[in-house]
């Protein structure tokens, strides 16, 4: 362990202990698991994804491609966490990544010695023969960014939902700026940082602003925003925005559940997110040891680390010379700066003459052409740019990088934003926005400290005037904002150093991907020639992070081998979130139970309790079962259905849904809503009525019950209620504007009980006391009565789903639980879903499956029905000459042509001669205790005739059964049973 | 768009909403109302249900380029 306390602006003193790869580490509290390996000589944090390369941190930040690190212990794991992203905490566990079975000896890191490199579309054009599947599971288990959390119970994720005037995100000079602008206008301001600590880069930059020092600056500021009530959250990114609504998601190191997703609506939006340092292509700049030069700067100034002992730079603009005399300042050897530039661009530093004084070897015009070293950096090689002169080899431990910087405009992108490219600049800097959208500082482009905090605080103020604050004399002047720091770059743009063309597949783009420039080549000699085509084709830039170090670099590249300026090339369109968001967090509270709400029934508890199991119908959980009827559904099953028919049975219905329709226009209402009248229903009657989509296909059937001149009950199917219920509300409030009818859900006003079978009138005129006899002898089919049953209301309906004598008991739900207690103690038995569906089979019945959303009233016959002519909702459609055509499908009862075997629902119907081509497809199949065999549902074209002999194709499940036609009420097809 | 201003309940959520269809931006017959459709990129006129609010049908215009909500009307006479 390391016995050197570190200083810097983030660390303290103390001590972390924590495992890396099963090894015991320490590190300071302040620490990132990158600052605090690095400090300890660990030089490798994973392998790429395809080349399985070597790889070590490179970045400081959230754009990290390399050291992605996977925290835990096994399932509760958190993959793909940037290591320099990564705060410690005592007893953190982390695993390096792409690797097997140890990061220093890879298997499959020797596919790279063997076979060469993996070029792009290399998987499609290579694993042909004999055919991909073969290769699929091997390359499945070489492919992938870490590893996904297994099965286990996380803490769950806050969620926050706010708003605020102003949300500025970033909380650099030109965030700072913004936000103090905004508050002193008296908006109500968001602040968010995706750092632990604010500052940005005026944490090592130095500076003075406003006549401080400029970590003093930062801190007034601070203080001063509080004081205005701004909410300051740190460690929080800005995952993306659109529609004026902004998504932030604070993550603390790497503590599963630990997060907090904000939903923030503000009413106008600074985006002063900086921008990332880029790295430059060159023969193997993916090794361990190349780093970028703003990374090496805030490993020492924020944790004191050294990144190496003796560095090189590699820049294209002057701001390396004042880094290379603060790397000196903080002990590291900076032994050669490479100037892309010609001596003659003007570096008119006097900072380049003092650190050649103190042996900084100073090269203009020159480039790093390549690294040497495989586990390491070991040392560099670098050539002139123009002429020739000699190449140098220069030792050294780590080569620090600049390119330049690119803005992070992907905020903005990721909603349609535009980008332009910025020849001053190098990089694509956003273009016009909307009003309450500006970008500031460096995410705008400016690079000079004075600019960058000007441009935030007019966006800061401009932000406040747009969510309605004034910003007036009256709101507090605002002094002109006097600062230093390190001048303008004078950067001029550099992407690559010069390669012999064999060696461009080691020119590295997107490390994280292991794209190279030879791959952008690849993908223009194919064809792939627009940027989201190259994107795709070549993976450049789909990481998780997004292109960050990435996607500026690939396009200038691949501008300049299409011979055309970066602009026209443009950037591919960025996608959120920028850094990566952990699936807990973005489904919030949403998991587990609090999924989606499970709805109950009134007897929910009494099937519980005597064994009924369980199943979801859509939000509802019904018993499939009772095990007191058999071990499994299929046995329980068979046993109630064929005890229903035998003498009865009591089923829960209370899922069906119930519409009361009431007012002056309650009847006119329903006969446009559905095929039949419901005018000319009596008062106390029901009718089984179906309706119509719009486009003539039906949308749901039902018993609707007339109470009185003015009101109706309709039922709906289970589940269907609230949708019917829209539907109805529609129609009334848009072709019937506002006509006098109400509608009401009282699906839960009413528990139903289904009381069915030959003994079923019996069994109630027992059990409802004598006030029901007279009535249950004399109530008719689809008649029903109102009365009590221990004081409270109970509907008598007389209907079926059975086949059998029924009867519906619609009661209050107080009273569910007793009146279905007594008909139990009565002796009629519970069914469930199972027993339910193979009676309604047996009697052709409709559920879901026939009433499927593409079949109309012919296809379902219910031609008789449309007879009636009644002018509803969908029924000018049904006239389509389109529906009316022989391959139509017509529903047909089907049986096994064995009168034994099995068939499923869902087997596609063929004919005996063409095996190939379904005509149909089984909507729904039984086995039907009754007739001992094996019945179903389905809709068969209607040209075929009734002796055609069908063949049911299952090849997944079961293979081939060869099927005849039956009529579709397979049982009691006169319905003497329910006429009793 | 992830706001709809119900005319009742104010600017809300759109997960409070439940969109319905897309209205036919020419008069025509039923049909034509259903299948055969001009998409209008910047011009869409639906009915939407503040179903987790009021109930309310509102008739929302928006450009759907934009997301711009042009305006929203509540359908109906507004019985009961």
């Amino acid at each position: 362990m390391s016995t050197i306390v570190r200083r810097g602006t983030r660390v303290q003193e103390g001590q972390i202990r924590f495992h890396y790869d099963g090894r015991e580490y320490f590190g300071q509290p302040g620490d990132t698991a990158a600052s605090a390996l690095l400090a300890q000589g660990v030089r490798h944090f994973g392998r790429s994804v395809k080349y399985r390369r070597l790889r070590g941190v490179m970045a400081a930040g959230s754009e990290e491609p390399n050291a992605l690190l996977t925290v835990g212990t096994r399932p509760a794991v958190i993959p793909n966490v940037p290591a320099p992203r990564l705060t410690l905490h005592e007893g953190l566990v982390l695993r390096s990544q792409n690797r097997w079975p140890t990061l220093s000896v890879d298997l499959a890191s020797l596919l790279q010695i063997g076979g060469g490199f993996f070029g792009a579309g290399f998987y499609y054009k290579t694993f042909m023969w004999p055919n991909w599947r073969t290769y699929e599971p091997i390359i499945r288990r070489l492919a992938g960014l870490g590893e996904a959390p297994g099965a286990c119970e996380l803490p769950p994720v806050a969620v926050e939902n706010c708003s605020c005037d102003v949300l500025v995100a970033g909380a650099g000079a030109a965030g700072l700026a913004a936000a103090r602008a905004a508050a002193r206008a008296g908006a109500t301001v968001v602040l968010c940082e995706r750092e632990p600590v604010c500052g940005g880069e005026l944490e090592f930059e130095g500076g003075t602003i406003e006549g401080r020092e400029s970590l003093n600056w930062v801190a007034a500021t601070l203080t001063e925003l509080a004081g205005l009530g701004a909410r300051v959250l740190t460690d929080t990114d800005l995952v993306g925005g659109s529609d004026g609504q902004v998504v932030l998601h604070r993550q603390r190191g790497g503590i599963a559940g630990a997060d907090t997703l904000y939903r923030v609506r503000p009413r106008s939006v600074v985006i002063a997110t900086g921008a990332v340092e880029r790295p430059i292509a060159f023969i193997d700049n993916d090794r361990p040891g190349v780093m970028l030069l703003g990374a090496a700067e805030c490993y020492l100034a924020r944790y004191g680390v050294r990144v190496g002992r003796e560095a090189v730079l590699f820049a294209n603009h002057d701001r390396v010379y004042a880094a290379a005399a603060r790397l000196a300042a903080g002990g590291m050897q900076v032994r050669a700066i490479v100037d892309t530039r010609s001596a003659s661009t003007g570096v008119g530093n006097s900072l380049r003459a003092e650190l050649e004084r103190t042996g900084t070897q100073c090269l203009s015009g020159h480039a790093v052409i390549a690294v040497e070293g495989g586990r390491e950096v070991r040392a560099v090689r670098v050539a002139p740019l123009a002429g020739s002169g000699p190449e140098r080899r220069i030792v050294c431990n780590v080569l620090l990088q600049s390119g330049g910087w690119s803005p992070n405009t992907q905020s903005g992108a990721q909603d349609g934003g535009a980008r332009e490219y910025s020849p001053g600049l190098a990089a694509f800097v956003a273009a016009e926005q909307p009003l309450w959208r500006a970008f500031a500082g460096t995410a705008n482009g400016r690079l000079e400290l004075c600019d960058v905090l000007a441009d935030g605080q007019i966006a800061g103020e401009h932000a406040a005037r747009q969510a309605g604050c004034a910003t007036g004399a009256g709101a507090g002047a605002v002094t002109a904002i006097d600062a230093r720091g390190d001048g303008a770059p004078r950067l001029v743009a550099f992407w690559r150093s010069p390669s012999p063309p064999q060696l461009e597949k080691k020119q590295f783009i997107d490390l994280q991907n292991d794209v190279t420039v030879a791959d952008l080549r690849t993908a223009l000699a194919e064809g792939f020639s627009d940027i989201e085509h190259v994107k795709r084709y070549t993976t450049l830039g789909i990481g998780t992070e997004q292109g960050a170090t990435s996607a500026v670099l690939g396009a200038a590249i691949l501008a300049e081998l299409k011979g055309v300026p970066p602009g026209a090339v443009g950037i591919s369109r960025p996608r959120a979130p920028f850094a990566p968001v952990t699936m807990q967090s973005l489904a919030g509270l949403r998991v587990g139970s609090a999924f989606r709400i499970s709805r109950r029934t009134p007897l929910h508890a009494w099937h519980a309790a005597h064994g009924g199991v369980l199943e979801s119908s859509g939000l509802w959980l019904r018993p499939r079962y009772y095990l007191a009827n058999g071990p499994d559904a299929f046995t329980a099953g068979i046993a109630e259905a064929r005890r229903v028919r035998a003498t009865g049975g009591i089923v829960d219905g209370s899922t069906l849904g119930k519409i009361e329709v009431a007012g002056p226009d309650a009847a006119v209402f329903l006969d446009s809503m559905y095929l039949s009248k419901a005018s000319t229903i009596k008062a106390g009657r029901g009718k089984y009525m179906v309706n119509l989509r719009e486009d003539g296909m039906v949308l749901d059937d039902g018993l609707v019950l007339r109470l009185a001149p003015d009101r109706f009950v309709a039922t709906t199917s289970s589940g269907h209620a609230d949708h019917m219920l829209s539907h109805f509300e529609h129609y009334r409030d848009t072709q019937w504007n506002g006509r006098a009818v109400t509608l009401t859900d009282v699906t839960e006003a009413w528990a139903v009980i289904a009381v069915a079978g030959p003994q079923s009138r019996a069994t109630l005129q027992r059990v409802l006391g004598s006030a029901w006899h007279e009535i249950l002898t004399r109530l008719e089919h689809m008649g029903f009565a109102d009365g009590h049953f221990q004081g409270r209301d109970l509907r008598v309906l007389r209907a079926s789903f059975s086949g059998e004598l029924a009867f519906e008991l619609h009661c209050r739900p107080g009273i569910a639980v007793t009146l279905w207690q007594t008909l139990n103690d009565a002796g009629l038995g519970p069914y469930g879903l199972e027993a339910l569906d193979i009676l309604r089979v047996e009697k052709g019945y409709l559920v879901s499956s026939e009433l499927n959303g593409e079949t109309t009233p012919h296809d379902l016959l219910m031609d008789g029905l449309v007879k009636l002519g009644n002018p509803c909702l969908g029924r000018e459609l049904l006239d389509r000459p389109g529906l009316h055509k022989p391959a139509r499908p017509r529903l047909v009862g089907v049986r096994a042509r064995d009168g034994r075997s099995k068939f499923l629902a869902g087997a596609q119907l063929c004919t005996e001669n063409e095996r190939t081509h379904p005509v149909g497809y089984v909507t729904s199949a039984v086995f039907s205790p009754t007739l001992d065999q094996w019945i179903g549902l389905a809709l068969l074209a209607r040209r075929l005739g009734e002796d055609t002999q069908l063949l049911a194709r299952d090849p997944l499940r079961g293979g081939d059964t060869p099927l005849r036609i039956v009529p579709a009420v397979h049982f009691d097809p006169t319905g003497e049973r329910m006429k009793q | 768009m992830s706001r709809l201003h119900c005319p009742f309940c104010g600017p809300r959520e759109l997960r409070e909403f439940r969109f319905h269809k897309t209205l036919p931006t020419e008069p025509g017959t039923a049909f034509a109302g259903i299948y055969e459709r001009i998409d209008n990129p910047e011009l869409s006129v639906e009915h939407w249900q503040h179903v987790e609010g009021c109930r309310g049908w509102l008739r929302v215009t928006r450009n759907p380029s934009s997301g711009a909500v042009l305006e929203t009307r509540l359908l109906g006479g507004g019985v009961a």
